[in-house]
């Protein structure tokens, strides 16, 4: 018996519970050269804004212990050269596309989820109200639940399809972030974004990224990832996808038990570009060895002590 | 492009070129005659809790026995755990990555301007154009370095029968002062300029004097940049430099190498 790993999320079926993350796969092109897309249960592009964005100078990545800091600074090509460029790629593309939407204002995050609403294969938005990296808009709303829930709704009036709230875990309580942003009119949340933080060079007192700080990723947040999703999983109501660190088919099942629906694979990228497909095949295995039929046997199965 | 892939392959030889240079031999990679001069691999660093893959310049390739090499020197903690990795170890390797070195058409003089640990690719390169079948003595490859100890493997790049022009920051070996000025002299005196093509490899001030001299003196040519690159197939836009005309480009995608006068150096 073949395991099913098909999971539904506001509506959206996806093949299997693994998605790219926003900013570590471009805009799937290069990903499509080491495996075919259709691999995954979704590819989520890279943040996009009203105008093209250059991003910060470099350096604006540093290695960390078992991680990285990024500070890119929402780098892409603007709606304009999304929509003329990259998607007729990603229209052919067998997969469910999630395109990731920054602003700096609430105008400009509504303008792009307008002209994306128009495209069809654009099956979901995710909003990202969490990049560390800009210094306006982005963490400032995810930071807030009135302008989370003022950014979503926005979003929700022009967009008829489902939205994903991606969520900053640089905030005291993530549920009351959660929670605005389902009062917006969020489908889902995506949990978590980056962590802020920074390294700084010895030898010549800088710090590592022009930025000054950035976004650390990678496995060494997995564990804080975690204990997010399972507080999101546990105070609030709508289906999560997990990210943060995870490289294997292993980091997934932790994420699954503890509530994620489905789960993002980031910087993990960076290192085994194939990596999505080991992770399906690991899955796979892993359910054959447990005798579990289906996916959802293990969503928020965590058996905790009490 | 070249579609990338993650092969394991073995460290069969790793020798130890001192000061601080390694040079490891990887076999079988059964990638390698798509490593041109100017290629790069990234090598990832299993036996250690180092996340990231360091890129590896292609140093040479034996495509009848699938052997990949690299030579690289001890900078950080990524290198200094690569240089502990011994015979029989298993390594993965991402790659064949980056756009190379053009080809220069035979009648060209090609400058090779090696800085440091800069040398590995354009070694590779003399031995293409070798195996081209050039004329070695119309390959001029100057190599500079601070001491006479930071100039490794010179007998093997003397034993291609190219010219061989050494330059050392203390006089220790061959010209002293920057390599750049002994490039600029040769350019200076040279006959026929429009038959010289420069490829420069080497640290960032290194490669600025190279591209300022080709403008200069009206040669075109190549330089190869080196970055710090998280993924090396283009997705995180890490690695980005700015361009003259039309913004960004990413090392590892666009580059490494690039024309001269291409990039804001």
């Amino acid at each position: 018996m073949t395991p099913d790993l098909r999971v539904t999320i506001a509506g959206v079926e996806f093949a299997n519970p693994v998605m790219t993350a926003s900013g570590c796969c471009n805009y799937g092109e290069e990903l499509a050269q080491v495996f075919p897309l259709s691999k995954l249960g979704a590819l989520v592009t890279k943040s996009i804004t009203l105008k093209p964005r250059l991003g910060h100078p470099v350096p604006r990545t540093a290695e960390t212990a078992s991680g990285m800091l990024n500070a890119i600074g929402l780098a892409n090509v603007g709606i304009d050269a999304f929509i003329k460029d990259k998607i007729p790629f990603l229209e052919k593309q067998k997969t469910k596309i999630i395109v990731n939407v920054a602003g700096a204002t609430i105008n400009e995050y509504v303008e792009v989820s307008a002209r994306l609403a128009d495209i069809g294969r654009v099956d979901i938005l995710e909003i990202n109200i969490s990049c560390p990296n800009v210094d306006e808009g982005g963490l400032e709303f995810g930071q807030s639940p009135a302008l989370t829930e003022k950014c979503i709704a926005g979003v929700r009036k022009v967009f008829p399809r489902p939205i994903i709230a991606k969520l900053a875990p640089n905030v005291t309580d993530i549920t009351q972030i959660a929670d605005a942003a389902h009062q917006g009119g969020a489908d889902a949340f995506a949990v978590i974004n980056s962590l802020v933080g920074t390294s700084v060079d010895i030898d010549t007192w800088r710090p590592r990224l022009t930025n000054n700080r950035g976004g650390l990723t990678g496995p060494a947040i997995k564990p804080i990832a975690l204990a997010m999703v399972d507080k999101v999983y546990t105070k609030c109501k709508l289906p999560i996808i997990g990210i943060g660190g995870i490289s294997t088919y292993r980091d997934v099942i932790e994420f699954l038990l503890v509530g994620a629906t489905a789960v993002q694979v980031g910087t993990a990228l960076f290192v085994e570009p194939d990596a999505p497909v080991k992770i399906v095949e690991g899955l796979k295995e892993y359910m054959k060895t447990k005798k579990l039929s289906h996916i959802n046997d293990m969503i928020g199965k965590v058996r905790k002590y009490t | 492009m070249t579609k990338p892939s993650c092969e394991d392959t073995t460290l069969v030889r790793a020798r130890d070129l001192h000061h601080g240079y390694f040079s490891f031999t990887f076999a079988p990679y059964p990638r390698v005659a798509e490593c041109h001069p100017g290629s790069f691999v990234h090598v990832q660093l299993t036996s250690t809790d180092i996340y990231l893959r360091r890129a590896m310049s292609v140093a040479s390739v034996n495509t009848r026995r699938h052997e990949l090499e690299i030579i690289f020197k001890v900078f950080g903690r990524g290198t200094a755990a690569l240089s502990r990795f011994t015979t029989g170890s298993k390594v993965n390797i991402l790659g064949p990555l980056g756009v190379g070195f053009s080809k220069p058409r035979s009648t060209y003089h090609p400058v090779l301007v090696a800085g440091g640990v800069g040398f590995p690719p354009l070694m590779f390169l003399a031995q293409q154009m070798i195996d081209d079948g050039m004329d070695p003595k119309n390959i001029h490859f100057f190599y500079g370095g601070r001491s006479e100890r930071d100039l490794v493997e010179r007998a093997r790049i003397k034993k291609m029968g190219i010219r061989f022009y050494p330059a050392t920051d203390d006089g220790s070996l061959g010209d002293k002062g920057l390599v750049t000025k002994s490039v600029e002299k040769f350019i200076k005196d040279h006959h026929a300029k429009e038959r010289l093509r420069l490829y420069g490899c080497g640290p960032e001030p290194m490669l600025k004097a190279v591209d300022e001299l080709g403008m200069q003196y009206g040669v075109a040519g190549q330089i190869s940049l080196e970055s710090p690159m998280p993924c090396g197939i283009g997705i995180c836009l890490g690695c980005v430099v700015k361009l003259r005309v039309g913004g960004h480009a990413r090392v590892c995608c666009e580059g490494p190498v690039f024309e001269i006068g291409e990039v804001v150096l």
